[in-house]
């Protein structure tokens, strides 16, 4: 018979004192699922709303414009050099970019594939707010073609309303090759434009023209270059910091916060997650712990069977590499079967209605499989370390 | 091969039995195939010194070399090692696991370092006439049967030293020679040293240097 743990397996295994260890192997199941769970959900969340978030570079871009009521109708309501001295200077509020509207008339045609027309507003705004900013998005006088970003609201607004008005319905793609004619006029004089769409923004409702287009045609056709703005963006790290929302509201500021929602909701969902990981952080170390009293009462009560192993010339090593081996096979049994029931999750998740990006693996997420590994890592060195340290109790 | 005692003194023992004994205090070399009987009535310090030279206490002064290593200074790690193959030890209090028969009792000793094949076991159990023993669990054998399992125990790996601490306390006449024929002929097979602690000098031991502790 070879050296095996067989051997001196009847001197180890004590008694019936197996429901703390059934205990700890339960609990780390569930612990590591759990943690596994969250952590690929968290993923999810992360890949699923990553394209629609406004959020950029950890600031959030919000609206502000004065509230409109009975009693100020009618006034003038736009932003004065003061309230912008007031606005950036707040603390929290990083940067503030004025919306510069158009003092003149604009009417847009679409030319005679699309029988439409309209009035229009232009606005320009600091290029540094702009989500998505083409090299194309510049002007200068003679200039007959007037690039404009275009809100992926108003696409969307304009796709729902076209076919009922015998419109064609437009992609992201094809309003790009879409001719727009803008005529513009005012007491000063008339002039025609191209508008070119190059580029749709999630975070800004209007249609942007370049700011030196806007200087010039409201100087141009009005003589009067001073335009005021009657929004303004903020950049700020948190939209929802309650400081900002009552300086705000105690300045009758009407806060446009549709915009953040969904990095919000995003934010939310991912704290959920989070605190969910962190319930399996600690249910597993909780496990560990009823784990280790099983040792540790296992050791006590082989305590002379063992000080007798050593006394024969049994290496401490050894014996503590042998009893870490009747554990851990179920570890790795309790691990794998967490990463395959998450794998199922995760494919439960794909079958999911409101999923249907197609970036979003069927497979878990390499950190999802590194995590496990390193858990399977931790507990082996933590219980290894307290039975070498029990051992070396009793030489 | 050998053993050197350098002058050991157990932190317990009376100055005065320092001075009397042969061993205490004083420089002994034991070289391989060396038998020495070390003789001592009860209490002056027999199984203190065997548990010295096997490294299981350190409560002593002085210095026990074996070859150039201070057997105070081995690892625990170094102490397997040195337990495996190279010192075996009788105890006088057997240190037998009760509950595992007399087979599992040897054999958990043999498997660590197999200097005999499982086969011996029977061969030397029938020697020393426990062959129907070795599947009844030790504590329900007899003191002399227990015994003789710790005896056929410390003969299953290979060794340079084999330390004896009053093994035949518990035989009669007939199986003391037998057991002492064994462990002559296993220590000739080894050209190992046999240290044999007693109460009082025993006739039939053979070319023993006899030391008084």
């Amino acid at each position: 018979m070879p050296l095996s743990y067989k051997n001196i397996e009847p001197l180890i295994i004590s008694g019936k004192n197996t429901f703390s260890k059934w205990m700890g192997y339960f609990g780390l199941g569930i612990g590591v699922l759990m943690l596994l769970v969250s952590m690929q959900i968290f993923i999810n969340i992360q890949q699923l709303l990553k394209e629609n978030n406004p959020r950029k570079n950890g600031f959030d871009f919000i609206s502000v414009s004065k509230n409109i009521t009975n009693e100020n109708m009618g006034k003038d309501n736009t932003f004065s050099r003061a309230d912008l001295d007031k606005l950036s200077s707040f603390q929290g509020i990083e940067d503030i970019a004025p919306l510069i509207p158009n003092q003149f008339r604009v009417k847009a045609t679409a030319g005679d594939i699309i029988p439409f027309s309209t009035d229009l507003f232009l606005e320009s705004i600091d290029n540094s707010f702009i989500d998505t900013l083409p090299q194309s998005f510049t002007w200068q006088p003679g200039q007959l073609v007037v690039p404009i970003i275009f809100s992926s609201d108003f696409l969307e607004m304009y796709n729902v309303f076209a076919p009922a008005q015998g419109l064609p319905q437009l992609s992201e793609k094809t309003i790009s090759s879409v001719n727009i004619f803008l005529e513009c006029s005012g007491p000063k004089g008339a002039q025609n434009f191209k508008g070119n769409i190059v580029a749709l923004s999630d975070r800004i409702n209007s249609l942007l023209v370049p700011k030196s287009f806007m200087n010039w045609s409201n100087l141009y056709f009005t003589g009067d270059s001073l335009a005021h703005a009657s929004r303004v963006f903020i950049k700020t790290k948190d939209a929802n910091n309650p400081r900002l929302i009552s300086f705000l509201e105690n300045n009758n500021y009407h806060l446009n916060k549709d915009k953040i929602k969904f990095g919000r909701i995003k934010s939310i969902l991912q704290n959920i997650v989070s605190a969910l990981g962190i319930l399996g952080i600690l249910v597993i170390a909780l496990a560990l712990m009823l784990f280790s009293f099983y040792l540790q009462l296992m050791i006590a009560k082989s305590k002379d069977n063992l000080r007798l192993l050593l006394t024969l010339g049994y290496s401490p090593g050894w014996l503590a590499k042998s009893v870490v081996k009747t554990w851990l096979p179920v570890y790795i049994a309790i691990i794998v079967t967490a990463l395959i029931i998450t794998e199922l999750l995760q494919i439960l998740f794909l079958q999911l209605s409101f999923v249907n990006n197609a970036d979003l693996s069927s497979m878990l997420h390499w950190s999802v499989l590194l995590i496990a590994i390193l858990l399977l890592a931790v507990t082996v060195f933590i219980n290894s370390g307290l039975v070498k340290k029990e051992l070396s109790k009793i030489i | 091969m050998q053993i050197n005692l350098q002058e050991i003194v157990p932190d317990y023992i009376s100055k005065d039995k320092v001075n009397k004994s042969q061993i205490w205090g004083k420089n002994l070399i034991i070289n391989g195939g060396e038998h020495l009987h070390i003789v001592a009535p009860s209490g002056s310090g027999k199984t203190s010194l065997m548990h010295f030279i096997y490294g299981l206490r350190k409560d002593y002064t002085g210095n026990i070399f074996y070859d150039d290593g201070d057997i105070k200074k081995l690892s625990t790690e170094g102490f397997s090692s040195f337990r495996q193959n190279k010192i075996s030890i009788i105890f006088q209090d057997m240190r037998l696991f009760e509950n595992q028969t007399a087979r599992e009792n040897i054999e958990i000793k043999r498997v660590l370092d197999p200097y005999h094949p499982p086969q011996k076991i029977d061969e030397m159990a029938k020697r020393l006439g426990i062959e129907k023993k070795l599947s009844q669990s030790a504590k329900t054998c007899s003191y002399g049967e227990q015994q003789r399992i710790a005896i056929i125990r410390s003969l299953m790996q290979p060794f340079n030293f084999l330390l004896l601490d009053e093994p035949y306390s518990h035989l009669d006449e007939s199986n003391r020679k037998k057991a002492m024929e064994l462990i002559y002929e296993e220590c000739k097979a080894r050209n190992a040293a046999m240290v044999f602690a007693d109460l009082k000098p025993i006739d039939f031991l053979m070319d023993e240097k006899v030391i008084y502790l």
